[in-house]
């Protein structure tokens, strides 16, 4: 605060209170001043010397501590997080240990509010009752902890701890309104920042809503223009209230509010000086490269945030808000509005660096489909060689040839960018930018899905276990690792399970010769029994090793998505209210119309978010500010839209989830398990038809298998037209849809065409599930064994001959047939479907007589008359 | 790769006990003996045995006889109805196409183990027990009377698979002969040292290469399980953008002056226990309007706020419009609508909803009190004097437009009523009228 004391021209204050401060004051308040030039000008040994001296004088004192403890970490090399993180945390303790002693503490808002609210009655449920926990200890300036607080905040953030940033930046958002400033508008924007980076939309937009508010800065022109400190100051006020020149106020009341304020003699803002604004505004900084940047600067001179031009650095907080913006529309993929924002950006950003504006926009591209597009633009946008920036750029490289269905050359570029990463990594020492510039984690998640993508369970699984140290609570991630479990088990990769070749296989053991040969018929005993044979111990994932693949892990993994799914699905039918709270506490007036929920006006439209905006648009292309209200309301929208989709997503994971589940459960032979897991599936509303397909079939086995075979096959008669004929589960679209389904609208001409390209190419890499007639001749081989076992032999026959002529190289049909025959008597026939079987290998039964321990397989192929 | 049924020393014994059926050794002996290694595994040897017998022509006469003995002498410490193969028994011995003296064998054997009928017949060789059968010995009880006889306590079957249950034998003969060639012919038989003709072969060979290669497992229909199809990769890829650096802030409060904090605290603290003097209010005015945050930490709570209210009016407006945003603002409204109400109360409303805009709900409730605390007051100069304020009070949020007549004209119509005593309320009467 000192610079804002000797900015205020209304500063002497002889009387009094100064003289109780031992005269101490003015000594302590140079220093203080000096150290900060200091620090700000990075002369960080000198700064330490002078806090050193203000230490002396005033022992004990929180907020020097605090300072010592920033400056002699910047001064080592921001090489020890963990040290500041301590001595930050027990600055803050400290703080709140005096601010109780001194019995200065001003009562919180938890305390009176509960007790208020519980006394009204009627009023204080209207009344927006804000008492939530965390919020509402305010100190006295001497023990204010925000600035401790928002640095231990920093810190995690850059740790990728957003969980933890998030813990401590929520309260202080809830209760911005005391906090100075400068420390606010940092607050917001890690917040944003953190928000954004766990996917929160509603936080997000309820955080830019209030940035745009209360920092908001006009229109363009108006920070180019230069000299309109006034002006911009006014805008630095309190939330909702008179902001004349952002025009967020939506209604008329409200702006007649407004007037109303202004006209009054005490007008709510106050002016700032136009150093502290400009120094506000330089503190603040674009882009990653900042430090790059800065350096190439500030060569010539050591006080970069001083030579800033104000009006730059205004600039520079408009391009920020609006690089937040279209962060935040991705995020959303509301993409339309996302193209509009982003060309805004570049508008703010002509003639300064507008890498990030670029990246972006290549980010929109990609996300359009407009694949080459989007490589361009990358290229456009890495003109620095920055290590971090670069291997950033080949995973985002990666990203764009996965999409394009070239998995290797996505692979060489994943794999640079990891490369890249791990030099980073071994500079020494670890500073903390290298921590939150470090991504090697999110590209070797890229990594796994790339492998799952080439059929390497084992090296993709290795992926997943290292991304679960911050995906561990994404359901997709864990739905990745039972997909590894089940490919690795399905290729035989695992211990006790068998390739596909030997799984399909019909092993016939020839036996004896001439009229006493024989042939003894072994098939599906790997199903039965060795899999589980794998110790029960082994699935778990900890240590260094790589995980152990197996059937077991595969159920493990299931039920961690299912849970976390249901987990997130609870909060967010909770977590509204309180999200959207400060928004609506900032506008007490409009109350009641904001809580008839924006959600439910829109949420079904979702074209109307386009057609709103077509207003906005004047002649020239660019974009006009959207009028009061409307910039609050597209942002809603594009929450409610993404909420929508995110719901969807979720709804798709479960069906996944719950196939899986079944199908593992079977697998591991517990039919009981697996029933449920099925019927699950099938509960699902929306669920698409070929899980529901998947849902009967597993169903149906699982009631086969508990000797249910009457319900068995009511499960799969659901697909009988007639009495004997079996219609396709699904359709061909049914696949392409599923497989390429993008929830989002491609309207725009070039990304519509690309759209249309993808999926012919994306369904013939990715669809690797059965063809619906496939399908049909899986339910006719099903059908068949669910007559066989009951006895209706006839039926059977007739079932698995058709099942035959769908899926001719189905082992299992052809072994039903074979025992459909047998039962019928029919062993010649039996004989001869044996012999035209695809997957049969005759093997000669002498050989293993010799050895029977040990028995080698030189598969001699019998020729069928 | 599959699980064989017998291991190495099974398939040795059995084979040399069926080579040992054809000598003169009493069947007696000939299981005896076989049982003296009590490692066998009983089902797997019988269940062997039995698919063995299920095929006619693979075992000679006296080797069938000595592998009924088997079956029924592994599990005769138990009741009949016990042993597994009790059904296969019984079944053949009911088999009409049998020999006579099979199934009068079995027949010996499944009455044996009832009662202490004599095992005489088991102290012959089997080529003996054939040569003196004599057919008019023996009648052949039908097959309903066996299974009532032997499976009569036939427990409950334990759980098993439906589809194991209905499993065929997995063995399937494929005689390799000529075609026309009577496949039973015994001139196919290989004769040792005799040339080997087409479609020949070696009974003794197949029989241990069956021995050799049984499993327990027999043909069943089977289902087709589909794996589910891996998840689409939709837009779980990321992509990256560089981080916005946050770096971290200099606590610019450190040593900074606190003293016109602290004399405002001082001051607010006055002004909840009396009137201040005309320069104090303007200086707490000024401050508070200088450092906008100031009001935040003037030492005011929601609890403190009637004496504020009370003493200070001014100020308190001052305050309560600066803490609009504050979080806490709630609280300060709950707490303005249900303190006692008085001329100042009054003023303070009257002056923030000008300045602000305050909840609906609040300036309802607020009315409402308003309304019956001129009801409640017993004190008649007391009322008038409320009366006459809360009208003039109605009348400036009317033509202020802060509250729309509607929501309450019915009540304040009421009031006005029963109040038209007094000139205020009539003159509110008449504006409501107006308004109609």
């Amino acid at each position: 605060m000192d610079s804002r004391d000797s900015s205020s021209p209304s500063a002497p204050n002889p009387d009094g209170s100064a003289d109780d401060n031992e005269g101490g004051l003015p000594v302590t308040a140079a220093l203080a001043k000096e150290a900060a030039l200091h620090f700000q000008s990075r002369k960080f040994a000198e700064c330490i010397d002078v806090l050193n001296q203000l230490k002396v004088k005033k022992e004990d004192d929180p907020k020097v501590l605090h300072n010592i403890a920033i400056v002699e970490y910047v001064r080592d090399g921001c090489s020890d997080p963990k040290k500041l993180l301590e001595a930050l945390n027990n600055v803050k303790k400290r703080c709140e240990e005096l601010a109780h002693a001194s019995g200065e503490q001003v009562e919180s808002g938890s305390s009176s509010g509960n007790k208020f609210t519980l006394d009204s009655k009627g009023s204080g449920t209207t009344i927006q009752q804000f008492s939530s926990d965390s919020a509402g200890i305010v100190y006295k300036h001497e023990f204010d902890t925000s600035v401790a607080a928002l640095n231990i905040a920093v810190i995690w953030f850059h740790l990728h701890e957003h969980s933890k940033a998030l813990s401590i930046l929520e309260p202080l958002y809830q209760n911005i309104e005391p906090i100075d400033e400068t420390t606010a508008l940092h607050i917001c924007l890690l917040l944003l920042d953190v928000v954004l980076a766990c996917h929160d939309a509603s936080k997000s937009a309820d955080v830019l809503n209030y940035l745009e508010k209360a920092f908001g800065i006009g229109n363009v022109s108006q920070g180019e223009n230069g000299n309109t400190g006034t002006q911009q100051s006014t805008n630095l006020v309190g939330k909702s209230s008179s902001v004349p020149s952002s025009t967020f106020v939506s209604d008329a009341s409200s702006s007649d509010l407004a007037a109303s304020v202004n006209a009054s003699e005490n007008p709510l803002s106050r002016d700032l000086s136009e150093d502290r604004l400009n120094e506000m505004f330089s503190t603040l900084d674009i882009g990653g490269q900042n430090l790059a940047r800065s350096a190439g600067i500030t060569s010539a001179n050591d006080h970069p945030r001083i030579t800033v031009d104000r009006s730059i650095s205004g600039v520079d907080l408009k391009l920020k808000l609006q690089l937040y913006k279209v962060r935040f529309l991705l995020l959303t993929r509301n993409l339309k509005l996302a193209k509009r924002e982003v060309k805004h950006a570049m508008n703010i950003a002509r003639g300064r660096d507008s890498s990030m504006a670029l990246l972006l926009k290549a980010q929109l591209e990609y996300t359009h489909g407009n694949h080459r597009k989007a490589i361009k633009l990358l290229m456009a946008s890495s003109t620095r060689t920055d290590a971090a920036i670069s291997s950033m750029f080949n995973n985002n490289l990666g990203c764009i040839y996965y999409k394009l269905g070239k998995y290797h050359t996505s692979a060489v570029f994943f794999s640079k960018a990891l490369g890249i990463c791990s030099s980073l990594q071994k500079e020494k020492p670890l500073k903390l930018l290298t921590f939150s510039q470090d991504k090697s984690l999110l590209i070797t998640y890229n990594c796994g899905l790339q492998y799952l993508a080439c059929g390497k369970p084992i090296l993709a699984a290795r992926c997943f276990q290292k991304a679960c140290l911050i995906f561990y609570k994404r359901p997709l991630l864990w739905l990745r690792l039972a997909e590894c479990c089940l490919m690795a088990v399905e290729k035989g990769l695992v211990k006790g399970s068998q390739t596909p070749s030997d799984r399909s296989e019909i092993r016939v053991n020839v036996i004896g010769k001439g009229r006493w040969r024989k042939l003894l018929i072994e098939y599906g005993i790997s199903r039965n029994g060795h899999v589980d044979s794998i110790e029960k111990n082994d699935w778990a994932l900890g240590g260094h090793g790589q995980p152990k693949l197996s059937l077991p892990l595969a159920r493990q993994c299931l039920y961690n998505a299912l849970h976390l799914l249901n987990c997130s699905e609870w909060s967010n039918s909770k977590s509204v209210l309180p999200s959207n709270s400060s928004l609506e506490e900032s506008e007490p007036s409009d109350g009641s119309s904001y809580k008839n929920p924006i959600h439910k006006k829109l949420s079904g439209s979702n074209s109307m978010a386009p057609t709103m905006l077509v207003g906005l648009v004047n002649s020239n292309g660019d974009l006009k500010e959207p009028k009061g209200g409307a910039n609050q309301e597209i942002v809603q929208n594009s929450v409610s839209y993404y909420e929508d989709i995110r719901g969807r997503e979720n709804q798709m994971i479960k069906q996944a989830l719950f196939a899986n589940l079944a199908y593992v459960e079977l697998e591991l032979h517990n039919p009981l398990k697996a029933l449920s897991a099925a019927l699950s599936l099938l509960e699902l509303p929306g669920c698409s038809r070929i899980y529901i397909f998947l849902g009967h079939v597993y169903a149906a086995e699982a009631l086969c298998l508990l000797n249910k075979p009457k319900e068995a096959a009511e499960h799969l008669a659901i697909y009988l037209s007639g009495d004997n004929n079996v219609e396709s589960p699904f359709r061909q679209e049914d696949c392409e849809q599923w497989q390429v389904e993008k929830p989002v609208d491609c309207e725009e001409p070039n990304g519509g065409a690309a759209a249309a390209k993808n999926p012919s190419h994306e369904s013939l890499r990715e669809c690797m599930f059965l063809k619906p007639e496939e399908a049909r001749g899986t339910l006719y081989a099903n059908l068949a064994a669910v007559c066989a076992i009951q006895g209706e032999l006839e039926r059977a026959h007739h079932f698995v001959t058709q099942a035959l002529s769908l899926v001719p190289n189905s082992s299992e049909a052809g072994m039903t047939a074979i025992y459909v025959d047998l039962m019928l008597d029919k062993s010649e026939a039996a004989l001869s479907k044996l012999k035209h079987c695809r997957n049969v290998r005759f093997v000669p039964s002498s050989l293993q007589l010799i050895n029977p321990a040990n028995c080698c397989e030189g598969g001699l192929e019998l020729d069928p008359e | 790769m599959g699980k064989k049924m017998l291991n190495l020393e099974e398939q040795c014994k059995i084979v040399n006990l069926l080579k040992s059926s054809s000598e003169q050794k009493s069947i007696e002996e000939t299981v005896t003996d076989f049982f003296t290694n009590s490692k066998l595994r009983h089902f797997n040897v019988c269940y062997s045995l039995s698919l063995l017998l299920q095929d006619k022509m693979m075992l000679s006469s006296t080797e069938r006889l000595v592998a009924f003995a088997i079956l029924h002498r592994s599990y005769s410490s138990q009741k009949s109805a016990a042993n597994p193969f009790i059904s296969f028994l019984v079944n053949a011995a009911c088999d009409d196409g049998a020999e006579k003296y099979e199934r009068a064998f079995i027949l010996q054997l499944l009455s044996s183990s009832n009662s202490n009928s004599s095992k005489e017949f088991l102290k012959q060789s089997a080529s003996d027990y054939i040569k003196n059968f004599d057919p008019s010995s023996q009648n052949f009880p039908q097959r309903e009377q066996l299974q009532k006889q032997y499976f009569e306590k036939v427990h409950p079957e334990p759980y098993s698979c439906l589809l194991q249950n209905t499993a065929v034998k997995n063995l399937l003969a494929d005689p390799d002969v000529p075609c026309g060639c009577d496949a039973n012919s015994a001139e196919l038989d290989s004769q040792p040292g005799a040339k080997s003709k087409l479609g020949s072969g070696d009974r003794d060979e197949a029989l241990s290469g069956l021995i050799a290669n049984l499993s327990l497992e027999g043909l069943i229909p089977h289902w087709i399980r589909p794996v589910p199809p891996r998840f689409p990769v939709d837009e779980e890829l990321v992509w990256l953008n560089p981080d916005n650096s946050h770096e971290l802030q200099w606590d610019q409060g450190m040593c900074a002056d606190t003293s016109r904090g602290a004399a405002v605290r001082d001051l607010i603290a006055k002004a909840l226990k009396g009137a201040l003097a005309p320069n104090q209010q303007e200086q707490v005015l000024v401050e508070l309007a200088n450092d906008p945050k100031l009001v935040y930490h003037c030492g005011l709570t929601p609890r403190k706020l009637p004496e504020l209210v009370e003493n200070n009016p001014l100020i308190a407006v001052e305050v309560l419009t600066k803490l609009i945003n504050s979080p806490e603002i709630a609280d300060y409204f709950t707490v303005l609508v249900n303190m006692d109400m008085s001329l100042h109360s009054m003023e303070v409303v009257n002056r923030l909803t000008t300045a602000v805009e305050l909840p609906k709900e609040f300036v309802r409730m607020y009315i409402t009190n308003c309304i019956s605390s001129c009801e409640n007051i017993k004190d008649k100069y007391m009322q008038n004097r409320l009366v006459r304020l809360v009208c003039v009070f109605l009348q400036s949020l009317i033509r202020n437009r802060i509250i729309d007549v509607k929501d309450l004209f019915i009540e304040v119509q009421a009031f006005c009523i029963e109040f038209s005593r007094i000139r205020e309320a009539a003159g509110l009467f008449r504006l409501l009228k107006t308004l109609e």
